[in-house]
């Protein structure tokens, strides 16, 4: 009977989670775009403007990135009227929040049918390895570890959390402004 | 827990005289005027003309050939042979030959049966959402495996690029494998699309996606190449043999589509794109040295697999630590066994094609490879041409 009468909020819970997570990693991908040369060496093959999307299928949270002239991503949110030129689809929101709570891998979320790729199946390896590369930065080794499919040996302490603070830091201030915006 | 997902619905024909099933097959869909996608090459080897009298035998009449697909279909013949099937009213299509045209007929089939002229409209995947007309494959060659897979890829050559088109919808109601359709394959095509399907199922066998009913399609598929490969060689005219390899190429076919392939592939498509070798040769170049790369994430099912590659007395034989190496040890004898048969290359240097100078270019395109994803170990730049390195000479 209390299950019951749970269920709906922990559905509420996921989906809130799920958005928020998804509005942390656009913000995340605009700030590491600005700070790291890899992902800017990866990005600078994305034609200007193009629009990547990460969203729940069929109309659930979704976060879209925009490549500027500069080479750096945009985050625009979590809904745009244009059709993205790559968009990677969770079947489902529980499917997400896998992903997102990093219980499950997203190349083992590819391998096991969770999600969908409409559009360039080059460019989405792509984005995938800047989502990598963006969660080795920002989260603790071992959580990073569950994220992705080999954590870098090449990537130092120092280096990660000089890098992680000055994404953090974007992102803080991204914040600010959307709050100051709004 | 792991999680899985599992389809093949293609009703599969064997064996002797199966040929002879196509007009029953037919009827059974309703089909009274198919029309047949082939290539010259199979038509000049005699092979159209067994598919016509089996039929003709049976009642039925096919009098609506194209038989002019090319090596690297494109939009154009798509769209070409969609005009023809419209303009003489036929209601199915019968795939014969190798991977060029069973992917032509596929997109044909989409054409006549979503409409329009433009086969671009309906790349992707899940793109198509309802049942395709009726549609047949007959393979003559043992390794790609089309014949139950869901997807295909046509070259857009305006754009120069390919365009990959995924669906359920695309697989065949029916293949049929007739060991007199696999009887002419000279040497070298035997060979290296046997070690197409070879790859197709160790590394379907071993990449990401791996799941219960793959594992089993690939391993069974791998005993039946392990134990006829080399002895069709010997004797190609063996049907009994060549059914065994037909039948090994679509278990693998159904393997990899439920599996996924990786870095094999990878590494395989970009230097087919890069130096226009044959898909399963491109495979048997790379398949020792990218399973020696990734040895330490898939220890466990390469030791298992030394028992579908070697035999149980070999497997038993050889320490329980030492059976991934072995595999991959038989692997490459085996490639040492084609390459004396008919030298099918086992180096890029030994295919003569191959610069060294190309190699920077096709690691890059390895990584951007959609196969990659599902590699169980993540490679990057650096790993994809020291790989290329390893299997130069």
């Amino acid at each position: 009977m209390i299950r019951e009468r749970l269920r709906p909020l922990a559905s509420q819970a996921k989906r809130t989670y799920v958005q928020l997570m998804l509005d942390v990693v656009g913000r995340s991908l605009e700030a590491i775009s600005q700070v790291d040369d890899e992902v800017r060496g990866e990005v600078a093959v994305l034609p200007d403007g193009f629009l990547f999307s990460m969203q729940v299928m069929p109309k659930g949270p979704a976060l879209f990135i925009r490549k500027q002239r500069d080479g750096s991503l945009q985050y625009l949110g979590g809904s745009v009227a244009q059709r993205p030129d790559l968009s990677i689809q969770f079947k489902h929101l529980h499917h997400a929040f896998l992903v997102l709570s990093f219980q499950e891998k997203t190349a083992q979320s590819f391998a096991n049918d969770r999600m969908l790729v409409d559009g360039d199946l080059g460019y989405a390896v792509r984005m995938t390895r800047v989502l990598n590369r963006l969660e080795t930065f920002i989260l603790p080794r071992l959580v990073a570890s569950r994220a992705v499919k080999e954590y870098p040996d090449n990537l130092g302490l120092p280096e990660k959390v000089f890098s992680a603070a000055r994404i953090y830091l974007k992102v803080a201030m991204n914040f600010v402004d959307t709050v100051r915006s709004s | 827990m792991s999680y899985y997902e599992f389809f093949c619905p293609v009703k599969v024909i064997a064996g002797q005289a199966a040929l002879e099933h196509l007009p029953y097959e037919f009827s059974s869909r309703a089909v009274k005027r198919p029309m047949v996608v082939t290539d010259k090459g199979v038509r000049n080897a005699g092979l159209l003309d067994k598919v016509l009298a089996a039929c003709e035998e049976g009642g039925m009449d096919i009098t609506v050939v194209y038989d002019d697909v090319p090596a690297d279909s494109s939009k154009q013949t798509v769209t070409a042979i969609a005009k023809e099937y419209r303009k003489q009213k036929c209601d199915g299509i019968l795939a014969i030959g190798g991977g060029s045209p069973i992917d032509t007929a596929k997109a044909v089939n989409i054409l006549v049966s979503e409409g329009g002229d433009d086969i671009a409209q309906y790349a992707g995947s899940g793109v198509l959402k309802r049942p395709l007309k009726p549609f047949f494959v007959i393979p003559t060659t043992a390794g790609t495996g089309s014949e139950v897979t869901n997807v295909a890829v046509i070259a857009d050559t305006e754009k120069e690029v390919k365009l990959p088109f995924a669906s359920g919808f695309m697989l065949p109601d029916a293949a049929v494998l007739d060991p007199r359709m696999t009887l002419t394959l000279p040497p070298q095509i035997t060979a290296a699309t046997g070690m197409d399907a070879m790859t197709h199922s160790v590394e379907a066998f071993t990449c990401l996606a791996k799941n219960p009913l793959s594992d089993a399609y690939a391993a069974a598929a791998i005993r039946k190449i392990s134990n006829n490969l080399l002895k069709v060689m010997e004797k190609p005219d063996d049907a009994e043999r060549r059914l065994e390899l037909a039948q090994a190429s679509t278990m693998a076919g159904i393997a990899f589509s439920n599996s996924m392939v990786g870095l094999v592939h990878a590494l395989g498509h970009s230097l087919g794109a890069a130096c226009h070798l044959p898909h399963g040769l491109c495979m048997s170049l790379f398949l020792p040295y990218v399973l020696e790369y990734n040895l330490e994430e898939i220890r466990e099912p390469l030791s298992e697999l030394l028992l579908h590659l070697a035999g149980p007395e070999i497997y038993a034989m050889t320490p329980k630590s030492q059976r991934a190496e072995e595999s991959i040890a038989t692997i490459r004898k085996l490639r040492d066994d084609l390459h004396r048969h008919c030298g099918l290359p086992r180096t890029l240097q030994e295919t003569g094609k191959v610069e060294k100078s190309q190699l920077d270019r096709i690691a890059q395109m390895t990584i951007d490879d959609g196969s990659i994803m599902f590699n169980p170990k993540e490679a990057s730049l650096e790993d994809a041409r020291a790989v290329l390195e390893k299997a130069w000479a």
